[in-house]
């Protein structure tokens, strides 16, 4: 139980998330302001909230915020709290890493950022709650926003293509989770996680045969919602018609909040429920490691690659996830670390392709890359990073992340999983090495353009050297949190979930 | 200060990359600060090498806790068989450098730079992770080199190679995830050192998965016969300094990689087998030899010269007994010396006539003595002429051979025959006869190459002529390993 002031200051940085949003929206009727000022105001919103969240982390005790008047909803642990770190920061960082790309299209305006504070907003809310009403409402804010800004390019019929495609699909998966809740709720009577944990763990399966159909159900919206095989349908148009900023918001930042609620639910929830599961979720993590790659392989545009190849990342995920259910304990930190290390690679390298983007090039093809190493030689060198991080090559965070994923799965003994999970990863060699060998092996194919030093540019050296640094980063050198201490944290959030 | 030799060693030439490309150094100056750093190296290896006791077992141990949730450190230390890679390594990189000297590509010396820091780490690494991050990092630079600065079919023959390699890394990175959960699970701590994993015992049926795991990625670096068709297309479009570390010391690594790990982790299983592989590095062993007649192009030649003398090295080390283990150590540095040599030579011919295919090649020796020479005594000590030192060892892997059954003793004398009869053939076609198309006004060699080569020439003299200088420094080592492998498995 929190005193009033006390809850007052924990739900501080959501209100300033949402204040921010809002300013943000007022703003944008003053025609004086430019894009960088709303980029500006909405960066600062978001570091105040980050330095606010970065505060409490580790500091508040595990309760529910106004629970007398709104029962066990909203939860506040370090679990939720890591959450809101990685997803403020996600926003940020795509914020700054595409202000150049933001400049060169005319479409983007203050509202844009707006509603990308909104999606935040949601985001927080799905990492806090508690209870499956709330959780559906925060996704739903967060995915409103999303549709939105999907479409952002109106001129363009992809970008309208992609978020009719979005919304409809989205609508609909939205509507299973609903269903899935009312079924819960007419075996339990309460919606309330604890509830349905104590009901579940009290009664049979026979008895929960709803329970089990609900919670399926509810997780036919998430596995949408993470692209899994087979509701994946959507993945490559959308991102591909989306504008670059989005593209990185939706594969990096969306995922996160996503596999929040994904592992509150089944590390609470539906414990009991981990043996029927457990099928039907290795059945869904081949299907979606093998059509991920296949869908990544197949594919001639860079975007389009990423697209597919955030598929076979969910499907890692997901190994940990089946690996929860068979009684592994290392894999949920190996999640969050997966998260954080996929993060930082797809960031990079969608920032890469929005800040070459912005000078011009509109389709990035593999051809478009010949003989980037030189015209661009450090550009490219970071490129590799990224793609060698994405691979799961040794010495970047990649590769920590897969061998803890990996680890999980065979303390687990899911052997058929790893060995497909190795498997991929080197399938993924290929189309991954595909860019690295077209930016070394070919000869330019066009003439030289004069490099911009910008922040953007700044920001991709830093997602290198984070990449490296998570990869090979020891505790030798001191105040710098080292791979393990990474590690650490994750497992002291999950501790703090119970 | 010794506690930072071997990481000096390794990660000297990986600084010197990193500090050069943050100054934006012309490609003079990189040059100097490639060579220095290569001679550095070199020096602290010699230093490393004064200091190391050749019956002290692993010295200048180093652990350094990295990721301490999974119990990887950062753990180096140097033996017998390190110490030898490390000499070669060491010895070969500015001779290299030497080799390079005009080159003005930067990214070329980059990339020797990060090779030769991955290849020392992954010889000088005890800990399986800190082993598999350097396999693969070395890949990397030797994939950019030949897909970029190479020749023919460059990318393909590039992507080629990765993917097989990565391959076999892939199965090894199952293996030893396996290996440390399992030591997990029995001991109740995290450790990927393989010294803590080489207590654990598995069932047989299990044992085999994990040893081919380990197997696959060292068979194909090898090559063993058929895991070798990355072999032949990658050695003829890497370009000069790609190929002789391909040859003189990557595939070396392969069986650096079963001695090391192979031997301490799952000597059981490679004992129980060591039959089947026996006959499959026989196959590679004559397969190679008679391919290598047939071979139009210098440098496909020596790719599958340098297959089956690796095969012959793969046949010493199962064989498992002192003289075979001797020979293939010994080998391991010969073949280094030679065939590091042989591959700078065709790249000097590559350079004078453009080509290399022996039919447009002849009459060199009549034109450029010097050269001649040289290429004479590298060829023959490829094929192990008394005298050099390519002879003393494979006698002494026949003897070996002998020592473990009598057909397979004959059958491994036949490399002798084959190796000779592809070489004589071989210099009969490029040397002599008439001066062909490309051959005429074929320059002598110059100093500088003169000096590049004359290292090689007289180790490998020495070697051949005064084996007993270096039998004493390698002898205790593998008496020690083979008695410790007949204690853990109860006689070989």
């Amino acid at each position: 139980m929190f005193a009033l002031i006390e809850q007052f200051y924990i739900i501080l940085p959501m209100t300033i998330v949402l204040i921010g949003a809002f300013t943000l929206m007022i703003l944008s009727h003053n025609k004086s302001f430019e894009l960088k000022h709303f980029n500006l105001v909405a960066v600062l919103f978001l570091t105040i909230a980050l330095a606010i969240v970065m505060i409490q982390f580790g500091n508040i005790p595990k309760g529910y915020l106004f629970e007398d008047i709104i029962g066990k909803v909203f939860i506040v642990d370090d679990f939720a709290l890591l959450f809101d770190i990685m997803s403020i920061t996600g926003v940020i960082l795509t914020l700054l890493i595409n202000t150049d790309y933001f400049h060169s299209r005319s479409y983007f305006n203050g509202e844009y950022f707006a509603l990308l504070l909104f999606s935040l907003f949601g985001m927080i809310l799905l990492a806090h709650a508690h209870e499956l009403v709330t959780a559906f409402i925060g996704l739903e804010i967060a995915s409103l926003s999303i549709y939105a800004l999907v479409g952002y390019h109106k001129n363009n019929h992809v970008s309208s293509e992609a978020m009719m495609k979005y919304l409809v699909l989205g609508s609909m998966t939205g509507a299973f989770f609903i269903l899935g809740t009312a079924l819960i709720y007419g075996v339990v009577g309460s919606t309330t996680l604890n509830d349905i944990a104590t009901y579940t763990n009290g009664h049979n399966n026979e008895e929960s045969i709803l329970i089990i159909v609900g919670a399926t159900l509810i997780m036919v919206t998430i596995l949408f919602k993470i692209g899994a095989v087979p509701f994946h349908g959507w993945v490559i148009d959308v991102y591909e018609g989306s504008p670059f900023p989005i593209t990185m918001f939706m594969a990096s930042t969306f995922k996160i909040a996503i596999f929040a609620i994904a592992l509150r639910l089944y590390l609470i929830d539906f414990v009991s429920l981990h043996g029927q599961w457990n099928f039907i979720l290795q059945t869904i993590t081949i299907l979606t490691l093998l059509g991920g790659s296949w869908l990544a392989i197949t594919q001639s545009s860079i975007k389009r690659m990423l697209a597919g190849s955030s598929i076979v990342h969910g499907g890692y995920m997901l190994i940990a996830i089946t690996s929860v259910g068979a009684g592994s304990q290392i894999a949920v930190p190996a999640i969050m670390f997966y998260l954080i290390a996929y993060f930082l690679s797809a960031v990079g390298a969608f920032g890469i392709l929005s800040y070459i983007s912005a000078s011009g090039i509109k389709q990035l093809t593999y051809e478009d890359f010949k003989g980037f190493s030189e015209r661009r030689p450090y550009l490219a060198i970071f490129m590799s990073i990224f793609m060698l991080s994405l691979a799961g090559f040794p010495s970047t965070i990649g590769f920590l992340g897969k061998f803890y994923i990996f680890t999980a799965g065979v303390e687990s003994e899911q052997f058929l999983l790893v060995g497909l999970g190795i498997t991929t990863a080197f399938i993924s060699i290929y189309y991954y090495f595909k860019l690295i060998a077209m930016m070394y092996f070919y000869p330019k194919n066009e003439p030289q353009t004069p490099i911009r030093y910008t922040f953007s540019s700044a920001l991709i050296v830093l997602m290198a050297i984070l990449i490296i640094w998570g990869g090979i980063g020891s505790s030798l050198i001191p105040f710098i949190p080292s791979a393990d201490a990474l590690i650490d944290i994750a497992k002291g959030a999950i501790n703090s979930i119970g | 200060m010794e506690s930072l030799l071997l990481s000096a060693i390794i990660f000297i030439p990986f600084f010197t990359a990193l500090i050069a490309s943050i100054l934006r150094l012309s490609y003079t100056k990189l040059r100097s600060f490639s060579i220095a750093s290569s001679l550095i190296v070199f020096g602290l290896v010699l230093f490393l090498a004064m200091q190391y006791d050749p019956h002290g077992g692993m010295q200048f141990v180093r652990t350094v806790d990295w990721i301490k949730n999974y119990g990887i450190s950062y753990h180096l230390g140097v033996d017998t068989l390190s110490l030898v890679l490390l000499l070669l390594v060491s010895l070969l990189m500015p001779l290299l450098y030497l080799y390079m000297w005009h080159e003005n590509r930067k990214g070329y010396w980059y990339n020797m730079l990060l090779l030769q820091s991955g290849i020392t780490g992954t010889i000088l690494s005890l800990d399986l992770i800190l082993f598999y991050l350097f396999w693969e990092m070395m890949l990397l630079p030797i994939y950019i080199m030949i897909g970029r600065y190479g020749n023919g079919k460059r990318q393909y023959n590039a992507n080629k190679l990765l993917l097989m390699t990565m391959l076999g890394s892939m199965s090894m990175l199952f293996s030893i995830l396996y290996l440390g959960y399992t030591h997990f699970e029995v001991n109740g701590f995290w450790t990927y050192s393989f010294e803590d994993l080489s207590v654990l015992t598995f069932t047989p049926s299990i044992a085999i998965w994990v040893a081919s795991g380990f197997l696959l990625a060292f068979a194909i670096k090898i090559p063993l016969f058929g895991f070798h068709t990355w072999m032949a297309p990658a050695y003829g479009s890497s370009p000069t300094p790609a190929v002789v570390i391909l040859s003189a010391i990557m595939a070396k690594l392969g069986i650096y990689g079963i001695w090391r790990f192979g031997y301490t982790l799952f000597e059981e299983i490679l004992v129980r087998y060591s039959y089947h592989i026996i006959i499959l590095a026989l196959i590679g062993l004559v397969y190679y030899a008679i391919v290598a007649i047939t071979q139009s192009s210098l440098r496909r030649m020596f790719a599958y010269a340098s297959g089956s003398h690796l095969s012959l090295i793969t046949l010493g080390l199962f064989f498992a007994n002192i003289y075979s283990w001797g020979g293939s150590l010994y080998f391991i540095i010969t073949h280094a010396l030679a065939s590091a040599g042989i591959f700078l030579m065709i790249g000097l011919l590559y350079k004078r006539t453009n080509t290399i295919r022996i039919k447009d090649l002849g009459g060199i020796a009549s034109q450029a003595p010097l050269f001649a020479v040289f290429f004479t005594f590298f060829a023959l000590s490829i094929a192990g002429v008394p005298g050099t030192g390519g002879f003393v060892a494979e006698l002494l892997i026949i003897i070996g051979a002998f020592k473990y059954d009598l057909w397979i003793g004959i059958a491994t004398a036949s490399t002798m025959l084959l190796a000779m009869l592809y070489t004589f053939w071989m210099l009969q076609r490029t040397l002599f006869g008439a001066v062909g198309l490309a051959t005429q006004g074929f320059k002598d060699l110059s100093k500088k190459e003169i000096v590049m080569l004359l290292p090689l020439t007289i180790l490998l003299l020495i070697t051949g002529i005064a084996p007993s200088l270096f039998i004493p420094f390698i002898e205790p080592w593998i008496t020690i390993t083979l008695e410790t492998i007949s204690q853990n498995i109860g006689g070989l």
